[in-house]
């Protein structure tokens, strides 16, 4: 009890445990939402418009995807009460209509709700139907396949194979399935990211153990008489009850967030099969069977990974060293894992492997025999027998090497090799002035590099723009009108599109003359219809055409009344990039943005004082006012590096994705930058917008450092700037708690949601850049102050002693 | 040069810390004597102008230390009672960085890290990471940083805590050894360490300095005033502490 109460009392390896169960219930609620729950939400193409260079698709709203599964709950539902065979009926002909309906442009928001939902659990009922056909297809195939000379021979792997393979789904010969909600056990199978803070989970406990070694107590625990078999029989206990306890709380949290978003339990009693992920796992089970089994297999899994760890983490001396062959090991083992092809003559390293264990779904999700001496293996079954041995003999093993090994033995290779690589490392070192080494001790020493690389990962997986979806035939026709008469708006070219209206009514004139002709019986039907459907294409472009006359009409207006010259401009690539339906992308961006600048600096100033440094720095001629001065810098350079990379692949977005925007038109042109008060390009605008995203960037930095200032300890100053700069953000964009937003430092950061006029204007851009300087100003004071501190105390003393007293 | 205390006073709230100290150094080694909270280091932060001061003046060559600033911070050599250093730099980097703090140029930082880690016999290790050292191989780093820059005011708080005794005599012969052509303050409260190299003892009792003398004469004086209870001849130092600083 000692033990485990010594684990535990260990703050951060309980905060660290804390954050892996949130981290994996949030991220599990984000992974089926980006997934749109399961469901494929494509729908029919509704058509397009001829038009100068060819043919346009018409692009519509993106569904619902939420609103789509509750639909595909009530149709399930509805689906459930008739046989499968009547069920299959009436979902095809609901199809069959709602298809129409939606090619037709005759379709509502409800009716492409229904479409996504029917068409899935058509995709369900067609698996349903078509799994006895699949399982006869097996015993077929292996008659087939054994007539073939290179298959026959009952001696080889291959034939063996067949007939092991045809003999396991035997079994399943007339299953029933079932028709159920699929979505709790088919996402609770999918993701992967819980086996993985599992590891991270049993990596954290296992690391707990070489404690003693770092406080260089390992000799006296050694020593003491509880110290070796009982202390290892104890650690063995805590890791299988941290093994039963996590299991249960990350795989059972996976599993209630499950049923609790895809509609309950549903019916555990169905066969397994009757859900699709499991269709290939031959045992007859029901669904609630194989959970309550996978549930047991996966804690004794988890038993073995973290004797394994346990072993690799204490079987060498050094802890560093320790450390590093360990992580080497789980490197190698994933590359073997992940990469090995099945097909490989060494695919045996890839299935007796440790993620073996640590992704057991894969065992249940697909089926594979492995050659093992000519003779077919199942690697699910081999695995499950030798979970139980393997654990024992590990657990053997792990008290032998507890109890066995020397404190004192071994020799420092690693140490020696630091050594060196330090002796090359300091003669670079040496040349860095105050700035170079401040940023040494922010990239290299507080691991800002990792921090780095991991936000160049993330950036590059950022969405910057959003599809603008064109809602009628008539606004794309707009759209490609505006391409057309793009550039300012002169007399020239209301004449041009006059030049193109004329011609568009002489089409439609045509039509009427055509139809005349055809009643005259002049002409055939064929050459009519081509008429009409010219006619009709002519309409809806003189439609779009009087939009954008209107639109430049409006713009010289305005032009002539607040003085800027009217530009037709495709708004297209700013409203996508910068637009008020791209906010969600410039949100995320922020916060990542902000995230990274958190965790590069909010150490800079708590590093010190952890390290029992202030008192020796300010006692320095450079300690106070020309380090905190380095200290700003450093901040100035860690927010341009975060803005570059954040916001650099914005402006790269905007640039590849989009032909020659018009970078010269006035911004006022811009429907979303209409109440802009200044007179500028469209340029200008967007250098003012990163300018403005850099200065709030580096207020945030600023007070970043203030914080950290504050604090004593390197983890409490992460925490705390983070709490100051994110959590408000996270809790007013993602929680939608309004009354945060004011605090929301993302918001500043993205700068668009202040300026566009919907959302208040540049007031509040403004206001919000006050008071970000103003607090960055306070911040940077505050820091600075330790520089300017001893004149002004000076004069306080004095003043006190000239009133008799002291200050 | 003068280091002048005068009418020091440091509260914090009611508890007074150090309680109108009235002092002048000159060159010379001070050994500063006290037990734990007489007020030893306050001095010295107050001093280093870490800590802000209620009362008093502290004049370096008659001007003010915190109208000096930089100025006087460029003659001090400081080393904390509490070890601070970075634990995942070398010495040798700990050192460069220290002098760039201190600004000594470059060429004669190099020189002077090559000489302070011969004299605190840290050179076979000066690319080993100040976590992996143990407690006399910290505090010898931390001497030689404050030795960095040849600083006229030399701060030495508890500069043998947890050395063995050879590392001790070493760093006090070397302190001994340090021109005199400067102030050390050397703050500690174990007698033997200063009881040799100091040129004075400053004894200080609860934020009250109760005596100041060389060695011999504290000695001197007191074997004087307690002459009846005592063997002549086997009066130390030590007595003297006892006498002036015991219950």
């Amino acid at each position: 009890m000692r033990e485990l109460g010594r684990i535990f009392s260990r703050r951060r390896l309980v905060l660290g445990l804390a954050l892996i169960l949130l981290l994996n219930g949030l991220l599990f609620v984000r992974e089926q939402r980006k997934n749109d729950y399961g469901l494929d939400i494509t729908l029919p193409v509704s058509g397009g418009i001829f038009f100068f260079d060819g043919t346009f698709t018409v692009t519509q709203e993106p569904v619902d995807a939420w609103a789509a599964y509750q639909r595909y709950s009530e149709w399930i539902d509805r689906a459930r009460k008739l046989p499968l065979a009547d069920a299959v009926t009436m979902l095809t002909d609901e199809k069959a209509a709602l298809s129409a309906k939606i090619t037709g442009d005759t379709d509502t928001e409800n009716d492409r709700l229904d479409y996504v939902a029917v068409n899935n659990l058509l995709s369900q009922t067609d698996y349903l139907t078509g799994y006895g056909d699949w399982l006869e297809n097996i015993q077929k195939n292996k008659d087939n396949l054994l007539t073939f000379s290179i298959f026959n021979d009952p001696n080889s792997f291959s034939g063996r194979n067949i007939i092991k393979t045809a003999d396991e789904f035997e079994k399943l010969q007339g299953v029933e399935l079932t028709l159920g909600t699929d979505g709790a056990v088919d996402s609770f199978m999918s993701f992967r990211l819980t086996d993985y803070f599992l590891l991270l989970m049993l990596l954290l406990i296992g690391l707990s153990f070489l404690e003693e070694r770092k406080a260089g107590l390992w000799s006296v625990v050694h020593a003491a008489p509880n110290g070796r078999f009982k202390l290892a029989i104890r650690r063995t206990l805590i890791l299988f009850g941290t093994s039963v306890v996590g299991v249960l709380l990350l795989y059972g949290t996976d599993l209630a967030l499950g049923f609790s978003l895809y509609g309950g339990f549903g019916d555990l009693g169905r066969a397994v099969q009757s859900v699709e992920t499991l269709g290939r796992l031959p045992m007859l089970t029901t669904v609630g069977g194989f959970l309550a089994r996978f549930f047991l297999l996966r804690i004794a899994a988890a038993f073995l990974v973290s004797l394994l760890l346990w072993l690799m983490l204490t079987a060498i001396n050094n802890v560093k060293y320790t450390i590093i062959v360990a992580a080497s090991v789980l490197v190698v083992e994933y590359g073997l894992y992940t990469f090995l092809p099945v097909q490989s003559a060494f695919n045996i390293f890839k299935y007796f492997n440790l993620f073996t264990y640590i992704s057991l779904s894969d065992l249940y999700t697909n089926y594979l025999n492995i050659d093992i001496f000519s003779y077919p293996l199942g690697i699910r079954s081999i695995s499950q027998l030798a979970l139980i041995p393997l654990c024992l003999i590990l657990a053997a093993v792990c008290v032998y090497v507890h109890c066995h090994k020397k404190p004192a033995a071994g020799h420092d290779l690693l140490g020696r090799v630091a050594y060196g690589i330090n002796s090359v490392t300091d003669k670079f070192l040496r040349r860095l002035h105050l700035f170079g080494m401040e940023l040494h001790k922010t990239l290299w020493i507080q691991k800002g590099v990792v921090i780095a690389a991991l936000l160049v990962y993330v950036v590059f997986g950022l969405s910057y723009t959003v599809s603008i979806p064109i809602m009628s035939s008539a606004e794309q026709a707009a759209k490609q009108y505006t391409t057309q008469f793009a550039g300012p708006v002169t007399d020239d070219t209301f004449a041009r599109m006059d030049a193109e209206q004329t011609l568009l009514n002489n089409a439609i004139a045509a039509h009427k003359d055509a139809q005349a002709a055809f009643d005259a019986g002049l002409i055939e039907y064929p050459e009519l219809d081509k008429y009409a459907r010219e006619a009709s294409t002519a309409q809806t472009k003189s439609e779009g055409l009087s939009k954008v006359r209107s639109r430049a009409q409006e713009l010289r207006d305005k032009g002539a009344a607040e003085g800027f010259a009217p530009w037709l401009v495709d708004e297209t690539p700013f409203e996508s990039v910068y637009g008020a339906r791209a906010e969600a992308n410039q949100q995320k961006a922020a916060l990542v943005a902000v995230l990274a600048l958190t965790l590069l600096l909010a150490g800079s100033m708590a590093y010190e004082r952890q390290s029992g440094m202030t008192y020796l720095l300010r006692s320095t001629a450079r300690g106070r006012g020309a380090l905190v001065l380095r200290k700003l810098l450093l901040a100035a350079g860690m927010t341009t590096l975060v803005w570059a990379v954040v916001y650099g692949m914005e402006v790269y977005a905007l640039l590849s994705g989009f032909d020659n925007p018009a970078w010269s038109a006035p911004a006022k042109n811009l429907s979303m930058l209409t109440a802009f008060p200044l007179n500028c390009s469209i340029t200008a605008w967007l250098v003012m917008l990163y300018v403005y995203r850099w200065l709030s960037l580096f207020c945030c930095a600023v007070l970043v450092l203030l914080i950290s200032s504050l604090l004593r300890r390197l983890e409490v100053a992460y925490i705390a700037a983070s709490a100051v700069t994110l959590v408000p953000s996270v809790l007013s964009t993602y929680v939608g708690i309004a009354a945060l937003r004011p605090l929301s430092v993302t918001l500043p950061v993205s700068a668009m949601p202040l300026i566009l006029s919907a959302n208040g204007g540049l007031t509040r851009a403004g206001l919000a850049a006050l008071v970000l300087l103003l607090t960055a100003a306070g911040s940077a004071a505050c820091l600075s102050g330790q520089g300017r501190g001893p004149r002004l105390r000076l004069f306080l003393i004095k003043r006190g002693q000239a009133r008799g007293g002291g200050v | 040069m003068k280091l002048e205390l005068i009418n020091l006073t440091k509260q914090y709230g009611n508890f007074t810390a150090l309680d109108h100290v009235n002092i002048t150094f000159t060159e010379g080694i001070y050994g500063i004597l006290g037990a734990n909270g007489a007020g030893k280091s306050t001095m010295m932060n107050l001093l280093t102008d870490n800590i802000p001061r209620t009362e008093g003046q502290i004049l370096f060559d008659g001007t003010d230390i915190l109208k000096l600033g930089k100025d006087f911070r460029r003659a001090l050599g400081y080393m904390p009672q509490q070890q601070g250093y970075y634990e995942h730099m070398t010495a040798q980097t700990f050192l460069s960085y220290m002098a760039d703090l201190k600004a000594i140029p470059k060429r004669e930082a190099r020189a002077e890290i090559e000489k302070l880690l011969e004299i605190t016999n840290l050179s076979d290790v000066r690319h080993k990471k100040l976590g992996g050292y143990s407690g006399g191989m910290k505090q010898r780093v931390l001497l030689a940083q404050a030795l960095l820059g040849d600083p006229k005011v030399v701060i030495l708080d508890e500069p043998t805590a947890g050395l063995d005794p050879k590392e001790r005599i070493r760093i006090r012969n070397f302190i001994a050894d340090l021109s005199r052509e400067r102030i050390i303050l050397l703050a500690t409260h174990i007698v033997s360490d200063i009881e040799s190299i100091s040129d004075r003892i400053l004894m200080m009792k609860r934020g009250r300095v109760v005596g100041m003398d060389r060695p011999d004469r504290l000695i001197e004086n007191v074997a004087q005033e307690v002459r009846e209870s005592v063997v002549p001849g086997h009066f130390s130092l030590e007595d003297v502490y006892l006498y002036y600083l015991g219950e």
